[in-house]
């Protein structure tokens, strides 16, 4: 469409730029800044260059929440993809109560994490004993601290913010299951194809593209998760949950080293990217949604 | 109280023993959460609408009106969502505080407006692709300048997307904890997530009557929310994780 003044595209977005390059362009910047100083906010900056690099990767700490991350990410992301999948596959198998199957399976994902993980740390806390425990304690096994106990904690995290966010993937698979074309599976049907192998022959090859986006983003969101893992166990205990988010923050907003944690929020940042780059190079590409 | 307490202890496997309000009558007496309500409204409203107010605009114009930057803009907005939030934390903090900020509602609206403009955007473009420029062209012809176009015939038809942004964001913004609990330590100025979790850190393992009632009243709104507009909650969640 035409304007009559050049100008008047600038005017609609100015208000829009401004607050955008104020509020998310600058901080990036100046938070690659940052990475390159010594600073604790009281006593003067002074310039380092890159020795916060140096210190961040031999830092054991940081190395535990790198590890733990990627533990992290890998149990999440198979518990969301498995889950999510499975849903929607349930979805779409059956005939009535859609709706209200989507609706309240969805519920976990608009709780607020912070009332999410008290719940949860209620339901499997060892003393008073949650519910949780109890079933446990009924069925003949012992009753643990999964919170409290460091081998335990690090993959309790993991499935509560997989319980909290698979609603989402459940959502996403099942549109991409819906708009499979019925033809080809009427067509299988005739040539005398049961419920599973519609499946695993025809419905779940041709979501190809939409599973490799599921992916890149669970792959994505489990790396930069910051507030499951701050709030329900603290990155506790010890390090046995901590993630690079957690370590940042708390570098920052405890240590008081902001030039160290701005390295390592710079490093999330890039693993970030590197990952969903690789990721798209190396998956086969369907149509995306 | 000994009743209380007494209630409390057995709550962990067993029904109810019958509707019991005063719980929720003491989480609203002892805490700041009638405060921390209220922090939450203003916060929640003033972030919609700004968010709205400069989405809408930059929409259009990317979306209707020919201008060379057009796909550079696009792509520029987009780049935000893939920053994660916390990575701006620190400037941010650097920055509210020297500026008066900290412990402002500006500081919760300004960071959530900033990232969540890419995705409002987004959403408002794609849904633009589906008027046909017919209907622009026929107000240009008749003499009408770009801004009465956008107020007069592209905001109107835009509100059901208003409605599904205003509806899923509202929910993230309810729910937002990182901001909050980074620029707000002012007890009368915490939001209701924080002062949950302070809640619960001071009361959790006490009376856990209260800590639910308190959990309960905490996500009633974006339930509510929820039931009501499902679909739009639904669909602009899933869009918007796709998304980033």
């Amino acid at each position: 469409m035409r304007t009559g003044n050049k100008f008047t595209p600038w005017l609609f977005s100015l208000p829009a730029l401004t607050v955008y390059i104020i509020i998310v362009l600058v901080p990036v910047i100046w938070t690659l800044g940052l990475s390159t100083v010594d600073w604790n906010g009281i006593t003067k900056m002074s310039f380092t260059g890159l020795s916060n690099y140096r210190k961040m990767f031999k830092d054991p700490t940081f190395k535990a929440a790198v590890l733990n991350n990627l533990r992290f990410t890998l149990i999440s992301t198979a518990y969301q993809y498995i889950i999510g999948l499975s849903m929607a596959i349930l979805l779409n198998s059956i005939t009535r109560g859609k709706n209200i199957l989507k609706v309240i399976y969805f519920i976990p994902c608009i709780i607020a994490t912070v009332a999410l993980s008290q719940i949860f740390i209620k339901l499997l806390a060892l003393e008073p004993k949650g519910v949780f425990n109890v079933v446990i304690s009924a069925l003949g096994f012992t009753p643990k601290s999964f919170l409290g106990n460091p081998s335990t904690s690090l993959v309790t995290l993991a499935v509560v913010d997989g319980y909290k966010y698979c609603g989402i993937y459940m959502v996403i698979f099942y549109s991409a299951l819906v708009a499979v074309s019925q033809d080809v599976v009427e067509a299988a049907y005739i040539d005398g194809c049961g419920w599973f192998q519609q499946y695993r022959y025809i419905k779940i090859p041709m979501i190809r593209g939409v599973s490799t986006v599921v992916l890149v983003m669970l792959i994505n969101g489990t790396l930069k998760s910051f507030e499951m893992p701050y709030i329900l166990t603290n990155g506790g205990p010890g390090t046995s949950s901590e993630m690079a988010a957690t370590y940042m923050y708390k570098s920052a907003f405890s240590s008081m080293r902001y030039g160290y944690s701005s390295a390592i929020a710079v490093f999330l940042l890039c693993e970030c990217l590197i990952a969903v780059t690789l990721l798209r190079k190396f998956m086969p590409k369907g149509e995306s949604e | 109280m000994g009743h209380h307490f007494q209630l409390a202890a057995s709550l962990s496997y067993s029904l109810p023993k019958g509707f019991y309000l005063g719980n929720y009558k003491y989480a609203l007496e002892i805490s700041n959460i009638p405060r921390a309500f209220f922090n939450s409204v203003i916060v929640a409203f003033s972030t919609l609408t700004l968010e709205v107010a400069l989405a809408c605009p930059v929409a259009f114009a990317m979306g209707k009106l020919n201008f060379r930057f057009k796909n550079q803009l696009m792509s520029f907005f987009l780049m935000g969502m893939m920053i994660p939030t916390f990575v701006c934390l620190i400037p941010m903090f650097r920055i509210y505080n020297a500026a008066g900020l900290r412990n402002t509602y500006l500081a919760l609206i300004l960071p959530q407006v900033g990232f969540g403009l890419p995705l409002s955007i987004y959403m408002y473009t794609s849904f633009l692709d589906f008027i046909p420029n017919s209907l622009l062209e026929a107000a240009w012809i008749d003499g009408a300048n770009a801004f009465q176009i956008f107020l007069k015939v592209v905001l109107p038809m835009m509100k059901n997307t208003t409605i599904t942004v205003i509806t899923f964001k509202f929910i993230y913004v309810w729910n937002e904890f990182t901001y909050a609990n980074t620029f707000m330590t002012g007890k009368q100025m915490k939001t209701l997530p924080i002062t949950l979790k302070d809640f619960a850190g001071e009361f959790g393992m006490v009376n856990w009557g209260a800590t639910y009632a308190a959990i309960t009243m905490a996500i009633l709104p974006t339930l509510i929310v929820y039931f009501f507009l499902s679909k739009n909650v639904i669909e602009g969640m899933a869009l918007g994780a796709v998304k980033s």
